[in-house]
């Protein structure tokens, strides 16, 4: 079992590594955005989907790496190979301040936080007092000087990476402290689990992988401006995408983004007009009958068994 | 010698309500006290002012004879209090195992050992892969015991552990808590059953309106006037 499962990882991979050479750019820049929003969606199961905390600021960790890999490389002449990971580990700094300021209220008032948090960066990007640094409301339209495949392969090793990171916190002492405090935060705490720490080193790991993803998102659109980056849809895209897969499962998130995007590319083709009527339909059909998601409703009917590394 | 706990003129208050008023006793190590008292007599409030869920407005809390008083519920648990609560509360979408071993310590292989130790002495080691959410109510409180269990404490707060299971199960429950008494751990348990502190306590602890009205060997207690007074109405 263990094997198969390690060989069909590969075969995979192999075949995604090998796509640039034979598909068109149509099917690489579907794919890179498959994977852009995997990674998302992923990071914000990795803290929201064990924590249950969920949190409606993900466009934060997005927009800000975004914005600090945009400008190191636009203004700083920076190699994206760098900016990418500086804008992540800003991220995963500043994070450390937000989540021990906020994860200490609960539920809905979490929630509205973080998204309070989001539109007040937004806002602050995009005055004048910022404009030196930021650019402004105008934008900043700017050439990382990478190519199409480099870039495709890069957020491939990012979504590999996150995946990895994923599967081995979700089957880990670690991830079952998190679960633990989706279940019950005091009686874990009175259990002697450090929940606070728990959650901002969850948090934290979140903003990395988040924010690496949105940086690399940035350098493909090659333009980042204040309501572009801190967009509510960047929040809320991956979490119907992990509801979709399967909210606490490893493997949801990318399914339920890659399953997202295709059905979603295909209704804009087809049906253009009613597009989003119709992936409103199926969007609430799926929440109805399938509230656990794909995967976990596969665990429930024991079609897959029910472990934690799935 | 240091009692395994002292309270020390504990006062916590909620808005107008006095939930505990000048509290003090001290609780002797390897002891089985019950702490008995009205609803809304401040036992559970002394449980949440105990494992650090609540701050107490003034007093002094120790363990060995360290003060604990501010701490933390995670620092007080790893200190050697354990507890479990009136309303069963693990965590129901983790198997039996999990449960157990999302509060262990130390390396993977031992603590699943441990674990599987702590569900063979409450019965429930078939168990171990269901959800905890699938079980009995009473087989949760039984959970919940061995839960506490994996953190080893030397005190144990057990806030009505006999209450609305079967008397066969409660017979399993007391003897499985005796067993452990015996082994040198230190219980404090409060239940509304008197016959269950009677046949099961060497000493009682009655609390009224946040105030000690009585304290004392069981037997001696048991014939305490004002207790009766308040606690029966006569």
């Amino acid at each position: 079992m263990k094997t198969r499962f390690g060989l069909g990882i590969i075969l995979v991979m192999a075949f995604l590594i090998s796509v640039p050479f034979f598909a068109t750019d149509y099917w690489i820049t579907l794919l890179t955005l498959i994977l852009i929003f995997a990674v998302y969606a992923s990071g914000w199961n990795l803290f929201s989907g064990l924590t249950g905390y969920t949190n409606f600021g993900l466009a934060w960790f997005i927009g800000v790496s975004g914005y600090v890999s945009s400008l190191l490389i636009a203004d700083y002449k920076w190699l994206w190979l760098f900016a990418w990971p500086a804008g992540a580990l800003f991220t995963g700094l500043v994070s450390i301040g937000v989540g021990y300021i906020l994860l200490r209220i609960k539920g809905v008032y979490f929630a509205i936080s973080m998204v309070a948090l989001t539109e007040g960066t937004r806002e602050l990007f995009g005055t004048e007092y910022l404009t030196p640094i930021t650019h402004g409301g105008k934008g900043l339209p700017f050439v990382a000087g990478i190519r199409l495949p480099t870039l495709y392969w890069s957020i491939l090793l990012v979504a590999f990476f996150s995946m990895m990171i994923c599967y081995k916190i979700f089957s880990s002492k670690f991830g079952l402290r998190l679960i633990a405090i989706r279940e019950d935060e005091q009686a874990a705490e009175t259990l002697g689990i450090h929940t606070t720490k728990d959650k901002i080193i969850a948090f934290i790991l979140s903003a990395f992988l988040v924010g690496l993803a949105g940086s690399i998102h940035f350098t493909y659109q090659n333009y980042i401006d204040p309501t572009f980056a801190f967009n509510i849809h960047l929040t809320l895209t991956p979490i119907v995408m992990t509801l979709f897969g399967g909210v606490g499962t490893v493997f949801g998130p990318v399914i339920g983004a890659t399953l997202f995007t295709l059905i979603h590319e295909i209704l804009w083709a087809e049906l253009t007009l009613l597009y989003m009527a119709i992936f409103g339909g199926i969007l609430m059909t799926l929440i109805l009958f399938f509230p656990q998601g794909l995967l976990g409703w596969m665990k429930e009917k024991r079609i897959l068994p029910r472990i934690r590394k799935i | 010698m240091e009692p395994i706990l002292r309270i020390d003129d504990v006062v916590k208050k909620f808005g107008e309500v006095v939930a505990l008023d000048h509290c003090s006793f001290a609780i002797e190590s390897g002891s089985m006290t019950g702490l008995i008292g009205p609803n809304g007599a401040g036992k559970t409030t002394l449980f949440n002012l105990i494992t650090g869920v609540l701050q107490p407005d003034s007093g002094h809390i120790y363990l060995k004879g360290e003060e604990i008083t501010g701490k933390k519920p995670f620092e007080i648990a790893r200190r050697g209090v354990g507890r479990t609560y009136q309303i069963i509360r693990i965590f129901p979408k983790m198997t039996l195992l999990e449960n157990l071993i999302v509060v262990g310590k130390g390396k993977e292989r031992k603590m699943v050992e441990r674990a599987m130790d702590f569900l063979r002495f409450v019965k429930l080691e078939e168990k171990k892969d269901d959800y905890a959410s699938d079980l009995s109510f009473g087989q949760q409180k039984l959970l919940s015991l061995a839960q506490v269990l994996m953190i080893d404490p030397q005190l144990i707060l057990l806030d009505e552990p006999a209450a609305g299971i079967n008397p066969t199960l409660q017979n399993e429950l007391m003897a499985s808590i005796h067993r452990l008494n015996e082994e040198g751990k230190t219980f404090i348990i409060v239940e509304h059953d008197m016959n269950v502190i009677m046949n099961h306590c060497q000493n009682a602890i009655a609390l009224n309106y946040g105030q000690k009205i009585a304290e004392g060997s069981c037997s001696i207690i048991q014939k305490d006037e004002r207790l009766l007074e308040h606690y029966f109405g006569r």
